[in-house]
């Protein structure tokens, strides 16, 4: 940057700003190639009939793409399983996160402890999640929870070549993974809580439960909806977890949205239909996350 | 700040071929060397001019596999014959696919061939993504006709790499299946391997025994077109199910549908249950583990099974072709890692290429990796019929297992069929479909025929758009 030179009429506030958008120039202009110009190909992609497949039908196809999701049964599968997947695994991990936090809470000492042992898991990259649950703890016979059903006396299963049970363990390790970020936000939440207000509720006799669900819940409610929202866009996006554990297997029992347009574009090589399908899951993340913020400035 | 995004990648790639050149390094490690490496004459009797576009230097992508690692060891012998560099880059085979697509639709001539999929050459034509060879195979300045021999090349392989009669694609290693079982197993009951697909079920069935941790039989289950999409065809052909009719891809036929219920009758009843989520590696270590009594995949997973470090059952391993199908057919994969030619590359490059492919897929070249390598892992896919009818062959194969190469000689010869799987430019969609339909059989969500139509409904939709 030259030595700006003071123009008559400018203030010094005027100078700043520009000095600092000066500053700001550089990175906003990455930014603005490495984030928005693809999402603008990404969104004129969709728009054009590009299936590597077919060269010789190439062109431009409006909303031709959008219009053949309506009797694509494949898509409406992913869109359900992305919903399944979604609302289970932020329910699991508020939930179960919640939980873990109240009863740490009781713990007078080793809290240090256990929130690094929590930490573990967040910071395993999710491929990494995704093939040391496929291999260590969910193969059949050698699997750590195969181990733990045949002690039971449950029986062995094959955890993720069944549909059902596949979708089931790929929850399950999205849970595994992600509960201890809600368990230490939430943590962290419970332990500002004013204590003078649980004293006041006590002299006023109020039992555990309804101290939990008239003081703790409440006062926790901002905490717990920004879990939820992100947790949610996490989920909504997730992908290199289930792409490592079942490919979106078996058939197409654990394809969310994210894994069919990838294997629509990646694999069946049909780019301006998997660019569509990436266009509406990005348009539902948006949708959801903004009826999150609403709900959350509600009250 | 600035830099921040625009340094992730170069860093990234730099790794990639830091990553790349040090396995380079590992496969030309002195040790490994081929004894007699500076003895260029059997090549220098071609009539071509080696070191005609000396100084150009190309790229290749390959898969990391011994067959290719024995080829890597032997670059330096080619740089001295043509003053080209090769730079290898290996890439897993679950990726090479999307990586050369990637390259060859973007025209970045990143890659100067690669280790190419056979059923995607009508993809790449479609695209004219790739050079047609003929004219490289009769341009005498490049190709010493009598010297390369390329019919010697195995028919189907030659075939499976050409569309509608032009090679794009020269052979340079390759497998069929065959059917591998356990010699001590059958001789203990007195069965014979299987000629047909009920002696099969009926030979897994006198074998199965799960509370002794043997299963009768395996097939790779593992939803893929490479995987569950490698095996069906196979059946699918035995059954006497055609993939055309006319000019569409009909995939629900009453064959299809037979034999996608003979493959989940064979599996449930026969196969570890966790057979659905195998590829051929997890096969071959149940069976060299002693737990699968049969199974039918390529014959180069015979490597697998004869390591002394991992296997407990050398020396008591058989192989045999195809049982027939029930039209009397036995079918064979005619899988190969066939080398094409980038068409974005410059002429001058397109050259070198073309005399590195000439090279490798030379009958010199297939020998030195494979009895005249020197180190432990001797190729079996030689892609020469002289090569393996050669007793030299024979010799570095002999303690694979009985009749190892008659088994896969044999099938090479007679019981490959270049429509074992659709060729169409639609393949990389028509064989994830099915993959994801047999697979979904095979675990039991949907019934054959209902899975198998749903995979017509989307066939038709991928090829009318």
């Amino acid at each position: 940057m030259g030595v700006s030179v003071p123009r008559p009429g400018d203030t010094l506030a005027r100078q700043e700003r520009r000095f600092a958008l000066a500053l700001l120039a550089p990175a906003l202009l990455v930014l603005l190639l490495t984030t928005t110009a693809p999402l603008f190909y990404l969104a004129w992609t969709s728009l054009q009939r590009i299936d590597l497949g077919m060269p010789w039908l190439s062109g431009f196809a409006g909303l031709d793409n959008y219009s053949k999701m309506g009797a694509d049964p494949r898509f409406w599968n992913s869109l359900w399983l992305t919903f399944v997947y979604t609302g289970s695994t932020v329910v699991l991990q508020v939930v179960i996160g919640l939980s873990l936090a109240l009863l740490v809470l009781q713990i007078p000492r080793g809290q240090g402890v256990l929130r690094v042992a929590a930490i573990l898991p967040i910071v395993l990259a999710p491929v990494v999640v995704g093939l040391f649950w496929r291999t260590l703890v969910l193969s059949p016979e050698f699997g750590l929870v195969d181990l733990v059903t045949r002690a039971l006396g449950l029986g062995s299963h094959n955890w993720l070549g069944d549909p059902q049970l596949a979708l089931i363990s790929v929850i399950a390790i999205h849970t595994w993974q992600w509960t201890p970020f809600a368990f230490l936000v939430l943590l962290a939440t419970l332990a500002t809580l004013p204590p003078d207000v649980y004293e006041a509720a006590r002299l006023d006799r109020a039992s555990a439960w309804q101290r939990f669900i008239h003081i703790t819940l409440p006062l926790a409610r901002p905490a717990i909806m920004m879990v939820v929202i992100l947790r949610m866009m996490t989920a909504l996006s997730a992908f290199a977890a289930i792409f490592a554990a079942t490919g979106g297997g078996p058939g197409s029992a654990t394809e969310i949205l994210n894994l069919y347009a990838y294997r629509t574009s990646f694999t069946e090589l049909n780019l301006g239909y998997g660019a569509a399908l990436a266009m509406v899951l990005l348009a539902l993340t948006l949708v959801i996350s903004y009826f999150m913020f609403r709900l959350r400035r509600a009250r | 700040m600035k830099h921040r995004p625009a340094q992730v990648r170069p860093g990234r790639r730099r790794i990639l071929k830091q990553a790349a050149s040090v396995g380079v390094l590992a496969a030309t490690m002195p040790h490994l060397l081929y004894a007699q490496g500076d003895d260029l004459a059997p090549y220098r009797s071609a009539k071509v001019n080696w070191k005609q576009v000396e100084g150009e230097s190309i790229s290749v992508a390959v898969i990391p596999a011994s067959y290719f690692d024995n080829l890597g060891t032997l670059l330096p012998q080619f740089e001295a014959l043509t003053g080209i560099k090769v730079r290898i880059e290996k890439v897993p085979p679950g990726q090479i696919r999307q990586k050369a697509i990637l390259d060859l639709s973007s025209k970045t001539g990143t890659y100067s061939t690669h280790a190419a999929d056979p059923m995607y050459y009508p993809l790449y034509v479609a695209n004219k993504w790739v050079e047609p060879l003929d004219k490289y195979l009769h341009d005498a300045t490049l190709t010493d006709k009598a010297w390369f021999n390329y019919d010697d090349i195995h028919k189907a392989w030659r075939d499976a790499d050409s569309v509608d009669g032009k090679p794009y694609g020269i052979p340079y290693d390759g497998e069929v299946t065959v059917q591998v079982y356990r010699k001590d197993l059958y001789d203990a009951k007195g069965l014979k391997p299987a000629e047909t697909y009920e002696e099969l079920l009926s030979n897994a069935k006198a074998l199965n025994d799960p509370a002794n941790r043997v299963h009768g039989l395996a097939l790779r289950g593992f939803s893929g077109a490479g995987q569950n999409m490698y095996i069906y065809p196979s059946i699918f052909r035995g059954f006497g199910g055609g993939w055309f009719k006319g000019k569409d891809v009909v995939v629900n036929s009453p064959e299809a549908v037979a034999a996608l219920q003979w493959y989940v009758d064979a599996l449930t009843n026969y196969a570890p249950p966790a057979v659905r989520n195998w590829n051929w590696p997890d096969i071959a270590d149940a069976f060299s583990q002693g737990t699968v009594a049969t199974y039918i995949d390529a014959h180069s997973s015979a490597a697998v099974l004869n390591n002394p470090e991992k296997s407990k059952v050398i020396g008591k391993i058989g192989f045999a072709r195809w049982p027939k199908g029930p039209n009397g057919k036995r079918v064979t994969s005619i899988w190969n890692w066939g080398f094409p030619i980038n068409a974005s590359l410059t002429e001058k490059q397109k050259k070198a290429t073309w005399l590195f492919i000439a090279w490798a897929t030379s009958a010199e070249t297939q020998a030195r990796t494979s009895w005249k390598f020197s180190g432990p892992a001797k190729r079996s896919g030689l892609n020469r019929v002289s090569s393996w009818k050669s007793p030299e062959f024979a010799a570095a194969m002999g303690g694979a297992g009985v009749n190892f190469i008659p088994a896969a000689l044999e099938s090479l010869e007679q019981d490959t069929d270049v429509e074992w799987r659709p060729r169409v430019p639609q393949w990389p969609a028509i064989g994830e479909t099915m993959a994801t339909a047999i697979q979904s059989a095979l675990v039991g969500q949907k019934k054959p025929k209902e899975a198998l139509d749903e995979a017509q409904a989307r066939i038709q939709q991928i090829l009318k758009g």
